[in-house]
């Protein structure tokens, strides 16, 4: 066979076995992958709004999703808010959940985030940080306590704590909330946060 | 040709071809996911899968493949063996994928596995080049498993996540950033080096 | 190359007055007036400090001599102890004895021994330490008390460059006076709060012409040129020359680190260079960085381009073309 053939055969047929393989593995694997990938933000919002059976999808734009959530009677438990923004080093991307009139938050987990390991990366920490946000008065603006607290009850109702020496990070999500607060009141004044069961206010 | 006993063949990537510590080879994932015991292993693991694989396929195939475009056909076995183990991993460990992140698609580029290739499975059997790739394999996950090792107790306090010092231990933050992953390594492969080079003192004498 | 201790070369042969104890103690003597300062202000935990630092240093490299059969004469050179004073002024006074040992233990393991002892290494190794322990432990290293001499009752305490970077010191006028930046009597490392101390010491080693003059010279021009620009067109938000002089480690760095004979440039251009690079960098840091201080990363940084500058800037030898 002449080589040049030779060659485009040989690389044509690698590629083509090589493909062959890889959409066996796709669809073996693509459900699994989606089925994690939503697991993980039904975990979240259970999470961030305690005792949450269904979820529904609210309203949804780049980077920014809202979520209600609802108990086994239907009753709405109030909104989980999925958002992200620049942290210190990359984004991060976090949820939080409100109360149905948005005054108060629930509380706040982190999802992604690429922090400073030892140090910006205490924000996915209960013990360090995520504490001190439940129950938070969120109808003004957060603001940041330093030097840092030891415990939530030394923090004002709308006070969140730094962590020491994060105080970046910690300015960072305090900033990513107060700004998805700012705008889940504006899409909800707009109308747009309609319940789905065929009401469209 | 590679003529050694099989058993050697096995033995020389644990320590006298070791592709870290030896060879240098591989050093963006040694240095990048080192940083816990868990990412270490996993790393490991995922990188053995696709060198072992690929070296199977390739000296199986090796007569087939035109010279003038082998490392292109090296690079597509390797790049298929390292899209199953990142869909693998997605789906079934979640976490560790995450923790992971870009660093099992760079798998691709990882000169351990295609020096291997290259280097040994191309012009050996398919049996030798399991045992080669086996050996390999073997030492990467050991050099990987040292580095994670000392950097995560050193760096957090655990090992695999569990708290092995004490509460008076204070963690060093440099050793599970990448300043910490350059220190180790190069203490380590000082170490090495001191260690071949009095063996070999040894063997001359 | 076998290690004798002798060069030998042909005539013309230079006989010089100093060695290399003579230098080193020189500096320590220097350094004298910042300690004394430092325990006025410190108190006894100043004293611990200094003491682990040495004992850490000196451990470190009777080891190495050690192991690396080198005469054990080399440990009383000076040069450990110069490197254990100096980390030990660039470390916050309540920094736990752990912690100042692995600082020690670094400086002289991975700042001097590594790259083959003295007059081989690339970084000042006191810096080399400090820099170590600020990423290891960056809590415990910008945790700040208030000196024995102000009555305070906090635990805490911030530097003044802090204060200026994170609290918005110059807005609400809460900025350090100088004259307190002056005396010492200011948060800060151990040897860095009092810029008299300092000057009596840089005054000793500029007279005795240990130090290359260009270098502190240098860094302070640069330094006060790029902050006396924003200085000038927004004196409401930046803060001046002066004030970022005496505040935090420029004096010890500018006097005392950069112009370590090892790690600095041999030539008077290159010195120059090398010298306003420091400056800069640390103005750029301050001014624009994560970081409230960078007299220790500025000097690190501009120590890595110090073989390239020495080899750009080799004079000429008479007759040689350029460029050949």
């Amino acid at each position: 066979m002449n080589l040049s053939v030779r060659m485009v055969v040989v690389l044509t047929a690698v590629g083509l076995i090589s493909g062959g393989l890889l959409s066996v593995v796709n669809l073996l694997t693509a459900e699994r992958i989606e089925l994690n990938r939503l697991k993980e933000i039904e975990d979240a919002i259970t999470q961030v709004v305690p005792g949450t059976v269904s979820s529904q999808k609210l309203y949804e734009e780049d980077k920014f999703t809202v979520y209600a959530s609802k108990d086994a009677s239907g009753q709405e438990l109030g909104y989980a808010v999925y958002a992200s923004g620049t942290g210190f080093q990359d984004i991060i991307v976090l949820m939080f959940g409100t109360d149905p009139a948005i005054e108060t938050i629930n509380s706040l987990t982190i999802l992604e985030q690429k922090e400073t390991p030892g140090l910006g990366a205490k924000i996915t920490d209960q013990q360090a940080f995520l504490r001190y946000w439940k129950g938070k008065d969120i109808r003004q603006p957060l603001t940041l306590r330093k030097p840092a607290v030891g415990s939530p009850e030394e923090l004002g109702a709308t006070e969140v704590n730094t962590i020491t020496g994060a105080t970046i990070s910690s300015d960072k999500v305090m900033g990513v909330v107060n700004l998805s607060l700012e705008r889940l009141r504006q899409i909800k004044q707009e109308g747009k946060l309609a319940s789905g069961d065929g009401h469209v206010n | 040709m590679s003529t050694k006993s099989l058993s050697a063949e096995y033995l020389k990537g644990l320590w006298d071809e070791n592709p870290v510590f030896r060879q240098l080879l591989g050093m963006c994932p040694v240095l990048a996911v080192t940083n816990a015991v868990i990412n270490g292993i996993a790393m490991g693991l995922a990188a053995s899968f696709v060198l072992i694989l690929s070296s199977v396929v390739v000296a199986s195939i090796k007569k087939l493949i035109p010279t003038q475009v082998r490392i292109a056909s090296y690079i597509v076995v390797i790049a298929t063996f390292v899209t199953v183990a990142d869909r693998f991993m997605a789906a079934y460990f979640p976490p560790i994928s995450k923790a992971l992140g870009p660093y099992i698609p760079l798998i691709v580029v990882n000169c351990i596995i295609l020096g291997r290739q290259e280097a040994f499975s191309s012009r050996n059997s398919v049996g030798r080049s399991f045992i080669d790739a086996l050996g390999m394999s073997t030492g990467f996950v050991l050099a990987l498993l040292v580095l994670s090792s000392i950097r995560e107790i050193l760096g957090a306090g655990t090992f695999l996540g569990m708290q092995v010092m004490g509460s008076w231990f204070k963690p060093w933050i440099i050793m599970i950033l990448p300043a910490g992953a350059f220190i180790t390594l190069g203490i380590l492969l000082g170490i090495a080096l001191l260690v071949e080079q009095k063996t070999r003192e040894r063997r001359a004498s | 190359m076998t290690d004798t201790g002798f060069l030998l070369r042909s005539s013309p042969h230079l006989k010089a007055r100093d060695s290399v104890p003579k230098i080193m103690y020189a500096v320590v003597i220097s350094l004298m007036p910042a300690m004394a300062a430092s325990f006025y202000f410190f108190r006894l935990k100043a004293l611990a400090v200094y003491l682990i630092c040495l004992a850490g240093c000196l451990a470190t490299e009777a080891v190495f001599l050690r192991v690396r059969k080198k005469p054990m004469s080399s440990l009383w050179d000076g040069s450990a102890v110069i490197t254990a004073l100096l980390l030990a002024m660039t470390l916050p006074p309540d920094l736990s004895w752990d912690i100042v040992l692995i600082g020690s233990v670094i400086a002289i393991a991975l700042g001097k021994q590594v790259f083959g002892g003295l007059g081989n290494n690339i970084f000042n190794p006191a810096l080399v330490g400090r820099a170590f322990l600020q990423v290891a432990f960056p809590v415990a290293m910008t945790t700040w008390s208030p000196p024995a001499t102000l009555v305070i009752d906090t635990v805490t305490y911030a530097t003044p460059l802090g204060n200026l970077k994170f609290q918005g010191a110059l807005a609400q006028g809460t900025l350090t006076p100088l004259s307190d930046l002056f005396w010492g009597n200011t948060g800060g490392c151990l040897g860095e709060t009092s810029s008299l101390a300092l000057l009596l010491g840089a005054a000793f080693l500029l007279f005795r012409k240990t130090i290359d003059w260009r270098i502190p010279a240098g860094a302070i021009l640069a330094l006060g040129a790029f902050t006396g620009i924003f200085w000038l067109t927004s004196p409401q938000e930046y803060a001046s020359p002066l004030f970022h002089f005496l505040a935090g480690g420029f004096i010890l760095g500018a006097f005392f680190m950069a112009p370590d004979m090892v790690t600095s440039p041999i030539t008077p251009t290159g010195a120059w260079i090398y010298a306003s690079g420091i400056g800069l960098m640390v103005g750029l840091i301050r001014l624009f960085g994560g970081f409230p201080e960078g007299v220790m990363f500025s000097i690190l940084f501009m120590n890595t381009f110090v073989p390239i500058i020495n080899r750009y800037t080799r004079p000429r030898i008479l007759g040689q073309r350029r460029g050949t």
